[in-house]
């Protein structure tokens, strides 16, 4: 079905970093704002996903906001940094999406509760770190590997899933070799994305439930709740993102409570 | 969300966050439907995925329960949940639990119509004494033999022996059992246990569906445990002689055990007889005798096999089957499947060795049954993706053998539904010693298609 031959095309057929992509967040990276967002007006379509993006209910702005210096400045470094990242995932993911019942308004929508929901983790956490606020921006690189691969293998899968509940994780890891997070940490890697990104991605997959970087290993446990968490809204559950990959429920016991406090759950 | 299906059980596996905000997109109405029209004998969603849950969200599942129970009489209810979710969720439905709670997986199982379960030994223990005393019934009347722990201390002091018990129920309620009439198999023969006054409400606590894949996969005995049984009116033996006058067709054999007449008019025993219907007092004079086993069709499936000749039909859509079983062991395996010979002939082995079995029965449009045969290595190869790693653990590979034959069984189906052919799928039925297979194959005549995965030989054999 799916070989690491396949696997090895689709990481090579992916794009380097475009060229003001890298310029923006070079300038983020120095704290330049102003010279970011000058920088970021020469790419039309990422003017449009900003303007787009900022302007969506969940960022709560009462006005419009169209001037990308503005938006700049209103997100911040960081996050401005989150959403430039969230824009090159975009430019993997599909026109038409025939795996999941996903569009590209849903995906947008999923990877702005992600951003936003990690930085109010982070804050409740004390950690103000520019890698570790980005790095929830390479966790949807999932859904589109999982789409890109899966797409043309949808009846296969159906199929296999209806006599054994098994997550496209275990699946791809047993006909190919590579995970998931694998995959993502490789898409990471050629985009010259920070080394901690790919780590806590990987670790928050909840396969791997000890490591001697102890920071690392509570930061993968809150990305694994928050997707689930993320993935048990309607709109996903019916996307059929609730179960491609498998929640560990014993990985997050220790920061579960944690959780509920800070997304206002009451149990 | 679809549900995973496996002895008879439709599983729905959530993961994450449950409330009254996504239950319903979680398990929809027409998820439910989907999975009735599989005619399974039991619908469960298991907690174990699930972190946080609240009376909202399952009391969405509960109604939706409430509708399956009662139009389609089947168990429904949650597993897979620890202490805290078991004693959540009797503390939100105390007053109104009409569906059931099982520990796991495996304690469902054994209160299911499924053909493979033998007999096992069970440690139960609930603080419900009412509860103790209906699972405790339930699990000898379904053949199994439940040790009781009356106190907690005793649960525990017994729970220390492990080589005694094969599984423990601690955290299991019993709910509405749906009234289905229950069947169980040993030695070939199935038998139901029947209950109560037997009216006009046999047909519908009756699985007709199940007797009838029953009879297509090659069971001939049926036996009828009747020892609950007080009484029977004119709908209930009419129900009975019809079912003995089909069963005839296939040359089965439908007895009566321990059915006390007293309160029934003794002429329905003689129209009952006439029909075919034998009777006995008590089952171990089937069971434990061995010749009049035999002459009831229940030793073994090869006294009863029916010599059906492949259909042109059939052989026209080989092709269809070749590519079911071919796409499907290429996909689990990542390997190239080249074919070798097809012919008609009875089934012949070249003397390989290792060798592990599965088959499945198809009826509709048109009827057989699929035998996959398979070297023990690429059996291994082939079920490690549904095992999760290759394994030496022979139940393990001989379980996923049959979850493998259902997926080619499902595959069949889309591939022949394309041709408008509409079949349904047996349950799957496993070997791991081939001279039982090669019993029940008998002399008949199949079309067998060798195939080479690599240096390995691999047979598929279809037949009727």
């Amino acid at each position: 079905m799916i070989t690491q031959k396949d696997i090895q095309k689709y990481i090579s057929k992916i794009p380097p970093t475009p060229k003001i992509v890298k310029k923006t967040l070079d300038y983020l990276s120095d704290g330049e704002l102003t010279k970011a967002a000058n920088c970021a007006k020469e790419d039309r379509a990422l003017c449009i996903y900003l303007i787009n993006l900022v302007n969506k209910p969940i960022y709560g702005f009462s006005n419009e906001v169209k001037d990308i210096v503005q938006i700049f400045s209103i997100l911040g470094i960081n996050e401005s940094m989150q959403v430039i990242y969230n824009y090159m995932l975009n430019i993997l993911s599909p026109k038409k999406w025939e795996f999941f019942n996903l569009n590209e308004n849903l995906f947008h929508n999923l990877q702005s509760e992600l951003s936003l929901s990690w930085t109010n983790i982070l804050e409740h956490l004390q950690i103000d770190d520019r890698e570790i606020q980005t790095s929830i921006t390479l966790l949807p690189a999932s859904v589109i590997v999982s789409e890109a691969l899966f797409a043309s293998h949808k009846e296969d899968v159906e199929l296999i899933r209806s006599t054994k509940n098994i997550d496209l994780n275990k699946i791809l890891k047993s006909l190919s070799g590579y995970s998931l997070f694998e995959i993502c940490l490789l898409i990471s890697k050629k985009w010259e994305m920070p080394a901690s990104v790919g780590k806590i991605v990987l670790l928050s997959s909840g396969e791997k439930i000890t490591e001697d970087d102890t920071k690392s290993l509570m930061l993968g446990k809150w990305m694994h709740l928050l997707l689930f968490f993320t993935l048990s809204k309607p709109a996903y559950i019916e996307a059929n993102l609730n179960d491609f990959l498998e929640f560990n429920i014993e990985f997050v016991e220790d920061v579960y409570e944690e959780f509920l406090q800070v997304m206002e759950i009451e149990s | 969300m679809r549900a995973s299906i496996k002895d008879s059980i439709a599983l729905f596996n959530p993961q994450g966050f449950l409330d009254g905000n996504n239950a319903s997109s979680l398990l929809s109405v027409s998820d439910m439907e989907a999975t009735l029209r599989l005619k399974v004998d039991m619908v469960l969603v298991s907690l174990k995925k699930v972190i946080f849950f609240n009376k909202n969200g399952l009391e969405m599942f509960i109604r939706l329960f409430e509708k399956v129970r009662k139009e389609h009489r089947i168990m429904v209810g949650f597993c897979d949940y620890d202490d805290k979710k078991f004693n959540a969720i009797k503390r939100f439905f105390e007053k109104e639990m009409n569906f059931f709670l099982f520990d796991t997986y495996e304690v469902a199982k054994l209160f299911t119509n499924g053909f493979n379960e033998k007999e096992k030994t069970i440690l139960l223990y609930s603080q419900d004494k009412s509860q103790r005393a209906a699972i405790a019934i339930e699990l000898h009347n379904r053949g199994h033999n439940p040790i009781i722990a009356q106190t907690k201390a005793d649960f525990e002091k017994k729970k220390e022996s492990k080589d005694s018990f094969d599984i423990i129920i601690e955290k299991t309620y019993l709910g509405d059992m749906g009234e289905q009439v229950a069947a169980r198999v040993t030695a070939n023969a199935v038998i139901y246990t029947l209950s109560g006054f037997l009216d006009n409400e046999i047909t519908s606590k009756f699985n007709i569906t199940y007797h009838n894949n029953s009879l297509n996969i090659g069971f001939r005995l049926f036996i009828f445990d009747a020892f609950k049984v007080s009484s029977m009116n004119i709908h209930g033996l009419n129900f009975f002689a019809k079912l003995a006058s089909s069963s005839a067709e296939y040359n089965a054999t439908l007895c009566f055990v321990g059915f006390d007449f007293s309160n029934t008019p003794s002429t329905f025993k003689d129209d009952l007889e006439d029909a075919g219907i034998l009777f006995y007092d008590k089952i171990e004079e089937i069971l434990g005798d061995k010749e009049l086993l035999a002459e009831l069709g229940g030793s073994s499936a090869a006294a009863i096999q029916q010599k059906k000749a492949i259909t042109k039909q059939i052989v026209s859509q080989l092709p269809t089957f070749v590519n079911a079983i071919v796409e499907t062991l290429e996909m689990m395996t990542n390997a190239e499947a080249v074919k070798e010979e097809v012919k008609i002939k009875e089934l012949t082995l070249m003397g390989q060795k290792n060798l592990l079995a599965s088959s499945i029965g198809f009826y509709g449009d048109m009827d057989g049954m699929i035998v996959l045969i398979f070297p023990k290595n690429i059996a291994q190869e082939s079920c490690s993706l549904l095992i999760g790693e290759k394994t030496d653990d022979l139940e393990l590979i001989l379980d996923s053998l049959g979850e493998l034959v259902n997926i080619v069984g499902g595959k069949l189906k889309t591939l022949l539904s394309d041709a408008k052919i509409y079949i349904q799928i047996t349950l799957p039925r496993t070997y791991d010693k081939i001279e039982d297979l090669l019993e029940v194959i008998g002399q008949r005549k199949g079309v067998q298609v060798d195939l080479k995965f690599g240096s390995e030989h691999f047979t598929f054999f279809l037949t009727r």
